[in-house]
């Protein structure tokens, strides 16, 4: 497809977002100081469009990384269980009825933790494993994913059914939020990661060759490996904690833009960014334009755009 | 380059023990099956820890920067691998300037330019514009060649360059080693002793964990038969060896 049409058709879902919800925005009073249009428009649509923006970009974007520096395909951090790890960590904390910890959300930073561990376990189990065994490094993630899901089911078992109510929520993925903090801690973390990743998008692209032949033209792949794990896991950690899993993203958008841009991965890394942003922002609006009543979750809409998508990766076997 | 009581050891086992190579012209690195040869030529390369000494140009090898090794030397892979299929051969030649490249930065038109001069000098300017995957092996054996000479290094070190190729494109290949040899040093590792023995080079023959340096004459049949420890010369209707 023409990557015009695909701008065009993000963009005009970006400019119906603001006015797309239950509650329907008055274009004439929204310039209007404090008017009932103005405040939704301030303190519930706008910093949710930007929150979609910015986590649909950022998952994107670890999806690019994670299957560039493993050269596969179906690497995305969430593939490699990172979403799971999330998910039990915010189920622990809502099981164990903590609110707040150290003054944070404690669903956010058990879920923070619950991330940031699994990745810091693949990569201390991915020293076990010999240079081209990239495949087992992805079954390490599927296990991981199965072993936390079942120990989600036992929290479920022993749970009551409010606190059964509230992980599964969590579980779905939601961008609704009121204000700016949230955002503002997402952003500086995203920020971070997408400044880190352009600055070294040329190591990335002689990493996506081989480590051998990273580290034959003069790059430490060891240091910079590590040092992309860490950067993205921290921003992807924050994200899930706050945001829940949203999945698809990160394997969708990298091959799309690969395949309408069809240029190396040094030259998409804001190209993805952006796709990334503007397709959650698309999804969401989609969700708020077709509910009534209560809102279909988000990560339950990227999902079933994502599955489908999925199953024609693994049946087309693209080698990108 | 100079190679002395080198000792190299991977997961824990000994590879290859105390090797002595001074390496001053071109030299052939033959062995069977599982005796370290790519071992050895990775440590050469600096990717793989050692005991002993590797020197270029009086430098310990390990305490040279990446960056600068990279200048250095140059290694030839035997098989084009890219996860990334879209990178045209321009694109991919040029990763081959990294490490002459400013941080950070794009890479330059000068860079472009012995880009461009080195496809031109290797007859492949009119696959510029080609996407990888679209290349057939000896085409991708000429690209390899191409990203390894835009590092401007000394030494070439070729990991069996010929194990893809047909006799067409081994032709085609050794035409332009030939031409190589005659401005780089060039360490050719191969199964291919009809290849090696064409060059008649000093061969460094691995085998049983030792090195054992053939300054001339390793290409002999008995010297051969001895080396590999099979008969040459009662097999010789299969082995059509005569170069003496």
């Amino acid at each position: 497809m023409n990557k015009t049409y695909i701008w065009i058709i993000l963009f005009i879902f970006t400019l119906l977002s603001p006015f797309a919800g239950t509650v329907s925005l008055d274009f004439n009073t929204i310039f209007e100081a404090n008017s009932l249009s103005q405040r939704i428009f301030l303190e519930l649509r706008l910093p949710r469009i930007l929150l979609a923006f910015v986590v649909g970009g950022t998952l994107a974007l670890a999806g690019l990384l994670f299957q560039t520096l493993f050269r596969n395909s179906l690497m995305t951090p969430f593939t490699l269980g990172v979403s799971g790890g999330a998910v039990l960590g915010a189920g622990i904390s809502i099981k164990l009825g903590l609110t707040l910890v150290f003054g944070l959300s404690a669903v956010s930073l058990f879920g923070f933790l619950g991330a940031f561990s699994t990745v810091i376990l693949l990569i201390v189990l991915s020293r076990y494993l010999k240079k081209a065994e990239q495949e087992s490094l992805l079954l390490l993630g599927i296990a991981l994913s199965f072993f936390y899901t079942s120990a989600l089911m036992v929290i479920f078992y022993l749970s009551s059914f409010t606190e059964t109510a509230t992980i599964m929520r969590f579980t779905m993925g939601s961008l609704s939020i009121v204000g700016y903090k949230s955002l503002l801690t997402i952003s500086i973390f995203s920020a971070l990661f997408l400044t880190l990743l352009y600055l070294k998008r040329f190591e990335l692209q002689l990493l996506s060759i081989s480590d051998e032949q990273a580290a034959l033209k003069g790059v430490n792949t060891k240091r910079l490996t590590y040092l992309f794990l860490g950067v993205s896991s921290l921003a992807i950690g924050v994200l899930v904690s706050l945001t829940g899993p949203i999945g698809f993203i990160g394997l969708i958008i990298p091959h799309m833009v690969r395949k309408i841009y069809q240029k190396p991965v040094s030259t998409l890394i804001f190209p993805v960014f952006f796709m990334g942003g503007f397709f959650l922002l698309a999804c969401d609006t989609l969700t708020r334009l077709i509910s009534t009543g209560s809102e279909i979750p988000i990560g339950v809409v990227t999902a079933l755009i994502g599955g489908p998508f999925f199953i024609y990766l693994i049946i087309a076997k693209q080698k990108y | 380059m100079r190679v002395s009581n080198l000792y190299i050891a991977y997961d824990k086992t000994m590879i290859l023990k105390n090797i002595n190579v001074d390496i001053k012209q071109h030299l052939c690195i033959l062995g069977s099956n599982g005796s370290g040869k790519s071992t050895l030529a990775k440590a050469l390369c600096g990717l793989l820890p050692y005991e002993g000494s590797i020197q270029i140009d009086n430098y310990e090898l390990f305490s040279i920067p990446a960056i600068e090794r990279a200048k250095k030397i140059a290694y030839i892979p035997s098989k084009m691998e890219s996860f990334e299929q879209f990178t045209t051969v321009e694109e991919f030649v040029l990763l081959g300037r990294y490490p002459y490249k400013a941080s950070f930065k794009n890479y330059s038109i000068l860079d472009k330019e012995i880009v461009k001069e080195i496809l031109a000098e290797l007859s492949i300017s009119n696959l510029v514009s080609f996407r990888l995957h679209e290349l057939s092996s000896g085409q991708q054996q000429l690209v390899l060649i191409a990203q390894a000479l835009a590092q401007k290094s000394n030494i070439l070190i070729f990991d069996e360059p010929t194990y893809n190729l047909d006799p067409k494109n081994t032709t085609l290949f050794v035409q332009e080693l030939k031409k190589l040899r005659n401005s780089f040093i060039t360490i050719l590792i191969t199964h291919d002793i009809q290849l090696a023995s064409y060059f008649n080079d000093p061969v460094l023959f691995l085998h049983d964990k030792k090195a054992t340096l053939y300054e001339k004459n390793f290409f002999k049949i008995e010297q051969l038969s001895k080396a590999y420890g099979v008969n040459f010369k009662e097999n010789s209707s299969f082995f059509e060896l005569d170069y003496e």
